[in-house]
């Protein structure tokens, strides 16, 4: 009895002990690490690893994508991809630049570049070595906040409205016809007359929604200033009434660009508001025929529409900060230099960001005939707002959200965006 | 020897008292150590544990406070700098516009889940009591619900909810009922309450199962001679003396409810009245939702608030046993 009361007695300190040992191992890792790079002097040390952060998980380690990313290495170092989804990685950002391990290059939607930039996360273009000229003033104006320019687009992408041929030619409609919010009505009146669907799009809770009903806000000649105005409120009663006469599916509150898309390609939806970066695969469809045009302003002519698209920048480094931007430069002139842009911009479905490589871009392949003026015309979100950008998207969010669900009951929309300008 | 028991063992008369005793002198201190050497080994078996217990619950409770106290930013994280504000968060956070609406669906929210949940949970346990061919089969299959991941649930019901297609409306439409916009903000609270008593049915099913075991038969057989019915033997021996496991049940699924983020998330997004105090200070913490911008300390707030309304309700537990137990 006294053996086994001993052996227990050794083994419960011996496991108090490597508990302990653990705790300290975790807690002193940090510590290793900053003393090792506080060693090495700034100046004169390559690092071999590069980190680059995306939003595209859909585009895994055998994807073309990867490939290219991969091909931009400069010599002598390995690069590490890493993808989350958009919404997440500003949040990954924040705890890495904090941890003293931010990636050398990232890619971030361009309305969170201004949050980012004022949280101090991300390192000014001047001091990694970014070239920023040659980019269109429209497209690349997220990527300036209070006069200090961070990053350049990896591209460009925008809002426009597919139909499918087949069910309009059912109907008897003329695609021609489409030019205002009254002709675009009795469109899908007609359509959904003649028994199908009408039109799909995106209303879920976040940047994505507005994103899509930038356009109907804008074509009504709304401010993003003012979120209460009659304007807006039109825009929002638009949006409710086509799901209060079964236009659009109840699901448009919750659905995103994806999940509408996914709607649209059943082929019993005559419309779909979505991006350009479906155009090649819309081209490809054999089902039924899908082709793109320009979303319709309230009173006539093309809505102004949202530049989508992710910036690619360099987060703030603790230590070997040169080293840093130095490989971070390589990376990203060899994905945005002038020419390789065209060739980036067609990985990921994009438009090329610099003028005269979009002009040639839009050339080579007729499928981005119906957009080439509506990516000229795009305006950025965040553009005139900066980092004010998110409270008003917030806002508007709040507003459609309640239009949406209103169905219609324009007593209820007028609320919904009267409250939310006062959130 | 020992190992178990801090005990110090009964002094033992020395001599020296003994002497003292007996010559009528008052005794002697004794001199005693302060610790024993088997209270240094109890403490060395607890630190495992104690470590473990600092680590893991009093440091993140310690800065959830801290976080709701001082004013923290998307900048705090790489600055450092979050000024101390005081209740500033608190007053703000109960002052806003929804707070009060958000605490009500709440309570809305728990109390019809854990009302359903527990009278389906019972109802079936004293179902189950009997065993019958394949009984235990079904009864495995009950607990489906509880075995799938949340993510699986939450995103079928919400494809079974959908308004234009949804299977729940095809449903109500064979009756000639209108189909119903499940998860429109006005429905929203019902639809993820609907999901979230067929998530708890198999828990209270399984705990109230196995309390009804331990009641003896042969009260069932003595009330059956003195004529009782089913309804009678029910209320008048199955329910007092499942009090204790009823207690323990609620107890458990009302913090569990109360702090409920996936189910509701998955499927609205709280979007609408669907929207708890748990998933607020969800969407307030990581920029989820309608709001990309971070609000970690007012998160924080809401976090503190509801740790408190659950610290609460524990202790009304605690209460009621004690009282059963007198």
């Amino acid at each position: 009895m006294f053996t086994t009361q001993r052996t227990l007695r050794i083994l419960s300190l011996t496991a108090a002990a490597a508990l302990a040992t653990t705790l300290a191992a975790c807690s002193s890792d940090d510590d290793a690490t900053s003393s090792s790079s506080d060693g090495a002097s700034a100046g004169g040390k390559t690092l071999t690893t590069l980190n680059i952060w995306d939003p595209y998980p859909q585009y895994d380690d055998s994807s073309d994508w990867a490939t290219y990313v991969q091909s931009c290495a400069p010599s002598g170092v390995t690069v590490k991809r890493t993808s989350a989804a958009t919404a997440d990685l500003l949040n990954n950002l924040t705890t890495a630049v904090k941890a003293g391990n931010a990636p050398d290059v990232i890619l971030l939607d361009n309305p969170a570049v201004p949050d980012a930039a004022s949280a101090g996360l991300l390192a000014p273009a001047d001091e990694v070595g970014i070239d920023t000229s040659g980019f269109n003033a429209n497209l690349a104006g997220p990527g300036t906040v209070d006069g200090t320019t961070y990053g350049v687009p990896i591209g460009a992408n925008t809002l426009g409205l597919y139909y499918n041929e087949d069910i309009l030619k059912d109907a008897g409609v003329d695609p021609a016809s489409i030019t205002s919010w009254d002709t675009l009505n009795a469109a899908l009146e007609k359509v959904t007359k003649a028994g199908h669907k009408g039109i799909t799009f995106s209303g879920i809770a976040g940047e994505e929604g507005v994103f899509q009903f930038q356009p109907w806000f804008w074509g009504a000649g709304a401010d993003l200033k003012d979120i209460g105005s009659d304007q807006a409120v039109a825009a929002g009663q638009l949006v409710s009434d086509w799901i209060g006469k079964g236009y659009a599916p109840k699901s448009a509150a919750t659905d995103n660009q994806s999940a509408s898309w996914d709607l649209f390609l059943t082929g019993d939806y005559a419309f779909a508001e979505n991006g350009s970066w479906f155009a090649q695969a819309a081209a490809k469809l054999t089902d039924f025929k899908a082709v793109a045009m320009a979303l319709p302003g309230k009173d006539g002519g093309a809505a102004p529409v949202p530049t989508g698209g992710e910036f690619v920048l360099a987060p703030l480094q603790k230590d070997d900060a040169d080293a840093h931007y130095a490989n971070a430069k390589q990376v990203i002139s060899c994905l945005v230099g002038a020419e390789n842009q065209v060739k980036t911009a067609g990985m990921l479905g994009y438009f090329a960001a610099n003028k005269d490589e979009r002009a040639k871009q839009i050339a080579a392949d007729p499928v981005w005939a119906p957009w080439a003026s509506a990516i000229e015309a795009a305006q950025g979100r965040t553009s005139e707002l900066g980092a004010d950008y998110t409270a008003a998207s917030a806002q508007l969010s709040t507003a459609l959200q309640g239009a949406l669900n209103a169905a219609g009951d324009s007593a209820k929309v007028k609320d919904a965006f009267t409250q939310a300008a006062q959130s | 020897m020992t190992l178990v028991g801090i005990q110090t063992p009964a002094p033992v008369p020395t001599a020296d008292a003994a002497v003292a005793a007996a010559a009528g002198r008052p005794e002697p201190q004794r001199r005693r150590r302060r610790v024993q050497p088997t209270t240094w080994a109890g403490l060395a078996f607890a630190a495992p544990l104690l470590v473990y217990l600092v680590v893991f619950y009093a440091y993140p409770l310690y800065e959830n406070v801290s976080m709701s106290l001082h004013r923290y930013t998307r900048a705090t994280y790489v600055t450092g700098e979050a000024p101390f504000v005081g209740l500033d968060i608190y007053r703000e956070v109960i002052g806003s516009s929804q707070f009060w609406t958000i605490v009500w669906q709440t309570t809305v929210f728990v109390v019809a889940s854990l009302l359903f949940q527990y009278s389906f949970g019972l109802g079936l346990a004293v179902f189950f009591r009997r065993a019958f061919p394949l009984s235990a089969v079904l009864r495995g299959l009950f607990l489906v619900p509880w075995l799938l991941p949340i993510i699986v649930s939450a995103t079928t019901w919400q494809w079974m909810m959908d308004a234009d297609s949804g299977i729940i409306n095809r449903f109500l439409g064979v009756f000639g009922i209108d189909p119903v916009w499940w998860l429109s903000a006005d429905h929203s609270l019902t639809a993820v309450i609907i999901a979230n008593i067929w998530l708890g049915i198999p828990f209270n099913l399984v705990i109230l199962y196995s309390g009804l075991q331990n009641i003896p038969t042969e009260m069932y057989e003595a009330a059956s001679l003195d004529g009782a019915g089913a309804w009678r033997q029910f209320w008048s021996i199955t329910f007092p003396l499942l009090k204790p496991v009823s207690a323990i049940t609620l107890l458990l699924g009302f913090v569990y409810t109360l702090k409920v983020v996936d189910i509701i998330w998955i499927m609205t997004q709280g979007t609408g009245r669907s929207q708890t105090l748990a998933t607020w200070a969800y969407a307030m913490a990581f920029g989820k939702g309608t709001s990309a911008t971070i609000k970690y300390s007012e998160a924080s707030a809401v976090g503190s608030i509801l740790l408190l309304v659950a610290l609460v309700m524990g202790i009304v537990y605690l209460v009621v046993q004690r009282r059963q137990e007198d």
